[in-house]
């Protein structure tokens, strides 16, 4: 894979509209789930992909994978253009490009072994059945760390971290190269969430994965990802090295999400932005720049209510959408 | 400090297919008055079990067995008539729940089910209640009380449907406040506004809080003391700061290490190997044992005691009486 260049995902003016039709005579109501959203992913990288709820960031993770049918825009995978493909390649495409769930035990079919439910994708694209596709199932098994012997099992008797062990074994079994992790850690305990990161670095390492990492929770994707994509409201808010995103945050959402953040250590608690209000509704997003209702920075104006930010560079590979990104705000920090 | 609340030997157990589950097994601790003490705890650890059980709102098949004490201003709990607690739960002692959306009746406004509890203690009714109701809905920010006391909860977000939740518990002005993870269900802002909001009312109430939670980030930020369950029982009991500082329980620290940090970046979390295992099948000995890296065969067969370290601290660990057989 080393001779090849260039990006192994380009994004490209995404969007995704829902529309619902109301009651017979109410006017038709649109919601942008996802509203043009551009982003390249680099092979062997791992972004991560972080919002609230209701951000878009499971739709986008869904449309780049064309499981929800994207309203317009574009998406490459390795120059192939993903949304112009027939069901039949398309299928073939599938087999390099994976998606592991939040919670594995709804995604596992509860009346299947998890052996099965990992031999199954190894069939369905014919790469090995019989004893080979056992053997196979079994390699795999020992590769997330599960005892090959709970291939017999049903879902409910599993842990939550073996579960979503199967669910990553599943997903590696077609040997794909880009993994789309959907809130992969986030029903698991601490002391399980450790043990799944470490396995999912090191399945990276090993195979030479791509990831897009989708979280809420920003500690665990400072953790493991090498860039940042920050989204609000369906929109990309912050793009850059996540080393970037996390010190210096050019975005006042991006400041006032990790001021938010907790810290666990009591002599290092911050200055905290607590920000007013919800997360506007995405049927009725305000006009202009759809955080302008609860930014805090101090130079916010006319331009914020009227004018939607574009993203654009402000630093090399640093990307912001903000009118006042050129005078960032910072912190106090410390007490 | 007086306590106003003290709990000794705890006990809830389960009745199920697999044995009798100990869920809490013999937690003692005092909640001192205005001070927030932090339950932390993974789940299955039996943090929120105990919760319910001060209250006595456990249900068949569990059942909390008789040498269980929680004294709240003279008197048992756990001994009081069925009506006599009524008067206490959720008017002197009330309660927050994790799942906003689960606790509130869908099919009655927002302002029913705040006037409901106002007219079951004896508060205020009709128009006073009302008053009351948008007085309160107004104390915990919900912007636009007038008209918000006549909403369904859908029509809420998960931050408003947690600040009615806090409206409710806090409508008869209660002494003692037990929040179970209050923002786990929040996105990361709006947990943040939840949680200064209840330490505001806290300090401006005068009230003393439980507060119940696996994030270790809203230990540090809320409690002033701590305790670590695992396994159904208190495994630590210390201040928070100098929980923090020097973890004295392996779980304790252990725990804190394999949380990923937003100032501090490590190359590979630390894990604890194993998971937390089910109330029905505690292992013998010390209940962390297994996943124990410091363990020896002592720890296998005999269960330690929550012993005191130190000036509030205490901890249920071997190794307080053998500190040199601590692994680095």
């Amino acid at each position: 894979m080393t001779d090849q260049v260039g990006p192994l995902l380009v994004v490209k003016d995404l969007t995704k509209e829902y529309r619902s039709t109301g009651a017979l005579f109410a006017k038709p109501t649109c919601v942008r789930a996802v509203d043009g959203v551009s982003f390249t992913v680099q092979r062997g990288e791992c972004l991560g992909l972080v919002g609230e709820s209701g951000s878009g960031k499971t739709t986008l993770g869904r449309c780049i994978l064309r499981l929800t049918e994207p309203t317009s825009g574009k998406v490459v995978f390795d120059d192939v253009d993903l949304l112009a493909l027939k069901a039949k390649p398309l299928r073939a495409l599938r087999r390099r490009m994976q998606l592991v769930f939040q919670d594995p035990f709804g995604s596992l079919n509860p009346r299947m072994t998890v052996g099965t439910a990992v031999r199954e994708p190894l069939e369905v694209h014919r790469i090995a059945r019989g004893s080979d596709a056992r053997r196979k199932v079994a390699n795999l098994f020992g590769e997330v760390g599960l005892d090959p012997t709970y291939v017999d099992r049903y879902p409910h008797e599993l842990s939550g971290g073996q579960r979503q062990r199967v669910g990553i074994a599943r997903a590696l079994s077609v040997e794909p190269e880009f993994v789309v992790l959907d809130e992969p850690v986030s029903a698991l305990d601490v002391s399980v969430q450790a043990q799944v990161l470490n396995l999912l670095a090191d399945l990276r390492e090993r195979h030479g994965l791509t990831y897009l990492f989708i979280a809420h929770d920003l500690a665990v994707v400072r953790h493991i990802a090498d860039r940042v994509v920050v989204m609000y409201l369906g929109r990309l808010m912050e793009l850059a090295a996540a080393a970037n995103t996390y010190q210096e945050p050019m975005h006042p959402y991006t400041t006032s999400l990790l001021s938010a953040v907790p810290v666990p250590d009591p002599d290092r608690q911050r200055e905290r932005i607590i920000l007013g209000g919800d997360v506007p509704n995405p049927r009725t997003p305000p006009p202009g720049c759809p955080f302008h209702p609860r930014c805090p920075h101090p130079k916010k104006n006319e331009r914020c209510h009227s004018e939607v930010p574009e993203l654009h560079e402000v630093q090399p590979d640093h990307w912001v959408a903000c009118h006042h990104a050129d005078s960032v705000f910072t912190l106090q920090t410390g007490r | 400090m007086n306590p106003i609340l003290t709990v000794r030997h705890l006990t809830t157990t389960f009745a199920t297919e697999q044995g009798i589950a100990r869920a809490v097994d013999d937690v003692s601790f005092q909640l001192y008055q205005g001070e927030t003490l932090g339950i932390v705890g993974e789940s299955g650890s039996g943090k929120t079990v105990t919760a319910l059980s001060l209250l006595r709102l456990i249900d068949r098949p569990g059942r909390i067995s008789v040498e269980s004490v929680v004294e709240y201003q003279g008197n048992d709990l756990m001994r009081l008539s069925p009506r006599a607690l009524r008067e206490i739960r959720g008017a002197e002692i009330a309660m927050v729940f994790q799942e906003p959306t689960t606790s509130l009746n869908p099919v009655l406004t927002v302002g029913t089910q705040i006037t409901e509890t106002l007219r079951a203690h004896q508060i205020a009714s009709g128009r006073t209640a009302r008053d009351r109701a948008v007085d309160l809905l107004n104390l915990v920010g919900l912007p636009d009380p007038q008209k918000r006391i006549g909403d369904y909860p859908h029509q809420l977000s998960g931050g408003m449907q947690q600040r009615v939740l806090i409206a409710i518990a806090l409508s008869c002005s209660p002494r003692v406040l037990i929040a179970d993870e209050p923002t786990t269900a929040l996105d990361v802002t709006i947990q943040a506004q939840i949680l200064e909001l209840l330490l505001d009312l806290k300090q401006r109430l005068g009230m003393s809080m439980i507060l119940i939670t696996h994030d270790l980030g809203i230990v540090a930020g809320v409690t002033d003391r701590v305790a670590v369950m695992y396994g159904g029982q208190l495994v630590e009991q210390s201040p928070m700061r100098a929980l923090f500082r020097e973890p004295a329980h392996p779980y304790t620290g252990a725990l804190m290490r394999s949380v990923p940090r937003l100032d501090r970046l490590v190359e590979r979390l630390n894990t604890i190997p194993g998971a937390v295992p089910p109330a029905h099948a505690w292992p013998t000995g010390c209940r962390f044992h297994p996943r124990c890296p410091h363990a020896w065969d002592q720890c296998q067969s005999e269960m330690p005691t929550l012993t005191p370290t130190g000036p509030e601290h205490s901890v249920r660990c071997w190794l307080t009486d053998e500190p040199e057989r601590r692994r680095t």
